[in-house]
């Protein structure tokens, strides 16, 4: 007798190879038997109408410290998701000395944008400071998978201290660091992330950009030893700096037999040759025999924000950044008010900048703090600048005093919302469908639902890739790219990590605010559309009649 | 295959001791290299005096022409 047969649904097994109707059988966690009529089981799942699918894996993912609080990663598992990468874009948790925590979690929170008091009421440091004591804390203790990345900016914290952030490292330091790397690969680490972007709460480059080339060649070099992928963000806003950042992955990857990723690779109508430029030096790149991955992301930009708090909006802005890093609220409304025409003149500022049009008269008034101001939600600040005869600064400016600073803007459709275009680099067989940043950026957009998005927009939607094909970009492909051995395929032998769905109404669902993280604030978040049930290494764990199961912690650190 | 030539910067490193390195004899090199590399020149605004780093990459040929639409 199997422990769980899932009955009559169409097999769509993540090969990329046509469905077919039949049964799936599950037992010890392992999928048992593929399709024909399997026999009695403690449990059966009635899947007729829907799609039998291999559990969704996101690749990069920030859920580091939500996951200390939430073994569910809300609400990633509803989406279908089984496996998360997190750990991305030199930020991990561990290896940290205790005296660095204050230090890193500011750096973290500032970068995934992730409110202080969730991020202080949910991470623990249980552990203590080394990578395996991380994962020991997790297991048992988390209900989808895990294949987590160590940070290269933590590593060198890690080796130099605050010289981190200084100087490049002397080669007994680079030794020390590729030691340290090897512990953490051995521990469970899926490769090494990195950053050639970030910058920390007093604007100083993190740590990774310290590195010189030799030290990235060094620590690729050990990836090499024990065949693991290094990731990084790059200068995605730039397409030539992103071919050089390509060439340079292509050598590390020829140079150490190794599998590279770069995220994200947004597309623009503004700047429309940028991807066709990338995606030249990704196919040379290829066939020089280098595996460089370029990350694309299914979702359009949108960046919600308030004039309150530090968000990617606001980074376009240097002096409304500045004010927005006022701890103390009434201190923040009074430096606006004080300093109000130099903050109203770079607001303005944003339409006459070339590129993606961020001028603020495209803001839209998301929720209003005040019961007066209702009527303003939905409208454009354009439109209503208009009807005040007043700049778009001065009417943004004027609405958030009023309110305290408390009034959601939202942007939409900032790039990579051409679903035709999108949809056939989605298609292209050499592009890996990631950058959802899961876990973070918080209070900016929701990072849920970029799977069911895939469906609803680019299968059905624009029809740019079959049903087996997308099946196959978010389950077979990130689990070969990722070495993620025996997972993303229903076969014999394989985790039995499932999704069940309805292929005619999947999709990611509005966005919406919640106060489900701990302290004050909203998050922004997605719940699923058209999914039917989630299975984690064979254990039911969501089920759109019951929700969340209590208790389920079926899930594993994938590299163990 | 790269579309622009670049280097990696070294540490210390200034767009005049680039110039002189890799645009040895050419008039006006710095400016050159500070306009072609935009990304770079535009740190000092929240960067607070840190120069160019190891893991930089800075470009020492202009851009190519953009294609026609």
């Amino acid at each position: 007798m199997f422990d769980l047969v899932i009955r009559n649904g169409l097999i769509v097994d993540g090969s990329g190879l046509p469905g077919r109707r039949g049964d799936v059988a599950i037992s010890d966690g392992k999928v048992v038997s593929v399709g024909g009529r399997a026999g009695e089981a403690r449990r059966e799942i009635d899947a007729t109408g829907n799609v039998v699918a291999p559990g969704f894996i996101d690749p990069h993912t920030h859920y580091d410290a939500q996951l200390c609080f939430d073994p569910y990663a809300f609400p990633a598992i509803e989406h279908g998701v089984t496996t998360v990468v997190p750990g991305n874009c030199s930020l991990s948790l561990a290896p940290l000395r205790a005296e660095q925590r204050v230090a890193f979690s500011s750096m973290f929170r500032l970068i995934e944008e992730m409110p202080e008091a969730a991020f202080d009421a949910g991470v623990d440091w249980r552990w203590g400071e080394d990578f395996g004591g991380m994962l020991d804390a997790l297991t048992g203790n988390i209900a989808l998978n895990v294949a987590p990345l160590v940070g290269h900016s933590v590593l060198r914290m890690y080796v130099m201290g605050d010289a981190a952030q200084e100087r490049p490292a002397t080669p007994e330091e680079i030794t020390a660091m590729a030691d340290l790397l090897r512990v953490c690969l051995d521990a469970g680490a899926v490769g090494l992330s990195t950053s050639f972007v970030d910058i920390d709460e007093t604007y100083r480059p993190v740590p990774s950009r310290w590195a010189s080339p030799d030290e990235l060649d060094a620590l690729a070099a050990v990836l090499g030893e024990r065949d693991r992928v290094l990731q990084i963000v790059h200068e995605f806003f730039d397409a030539d700096l992103t071919v050089a950042r390509v060439e340079q992955l292509a050598e590390l990857s020829l140079r150490h037999g190794i599998t590279t990723t770069l995220s994200p690779l947004f597309h623009s109508d503004a700047n429309h040759h940028a991807v066709t430029k990338v995606m030249a030096a990704v196919e040379a790149a290829r066939a020089s025999g280098a595996a460089v991955w370029p990350q694309v992301q299914t979702r359009p930009i949108d960046i919600s924000f308030t004039l309150d708090q530090r968000s990617l909006m606001l980074l376009t802005m240097p002096s409304w950044w500045k004010v927005a890093s006022i701890r103390d609220r009434d201190e923040k409304l009074a430096a606006v008010i004080e300093q109000r025409q130099a903050l109203v003149d770079e607001m303005n500022s944003l339409a006459r900048r070339p590129g993606a049009g961020l001028g603020a008269g495209g803001f839209v008034v998301r929720d209003v703090v005040h019961e007066r101001n209702r009527d303003l939600i939905g409208r454009n600040i354009d439109d209503i600048a208009r009807e005040r005869g007043a700049s778009h600064g001065d009417t943004v400016v004027d609405l958030a005093v009023d309110e305290g600073l408390g009034t959601w803007f939202i942007r939409e459709s900032i790039g990579h919302n051409n679903s035709e275009v999108v949809g056939e680099l989605l298609a292209n067989p050499l592009v890996h469908v990631g950058a959802s940043d899961g876990g973070a950026h918080v209070g900016s957009f929701s990072t849920f639902g970029d799977t069911g998005f895939l469906f609803s927009e680019f299968v059905r939607g624009t029809k740019s890739l079959s049903l087996e094909a997308a099946v196959k970009k978010i389950t077979l492909d990130p689990a070969t790219i990722w070495g993620l051995q025996g997972r993303g395929l229903l076969a014999p032998g394989y985790a039995a990590d499932v999704v069940v769905f309805d292929a005619d109404r999947i999709g990611r669902g509005p966005e919406v605010a919640s106060d489900d993280f701990p302290g004050e604030g909203i998050r922004w978040i997605r719940r699923q559309e058209g999914i039917d049930t989630v299975i984690v290494n064979g254990e039911i764990t969501w089920t759109a009649d019951d929700g969340y199961i209590a208790g389920a912690r079926a899930g594993a650190i994938a590299t163990r | 295959m790269s579309a622009r030539r670049y280097v990696f910067a070294q540490m210390g490193d200034d767009f005049a001791a680039i110039a002189a390195r890799e645009l040895p004899g050419v008039d006006g090199a710095e400016q050159q290299l500070l306009a072609w590399n935009l990304h770079l020149a535009a740190r000092a605004g929240l960067g607070r005096g840190v120069g160019l780093l190891p893991s930089d990459i800075v470009f020492t040929e202009p851009p190519p022409a953009r294609p026609a639409a």
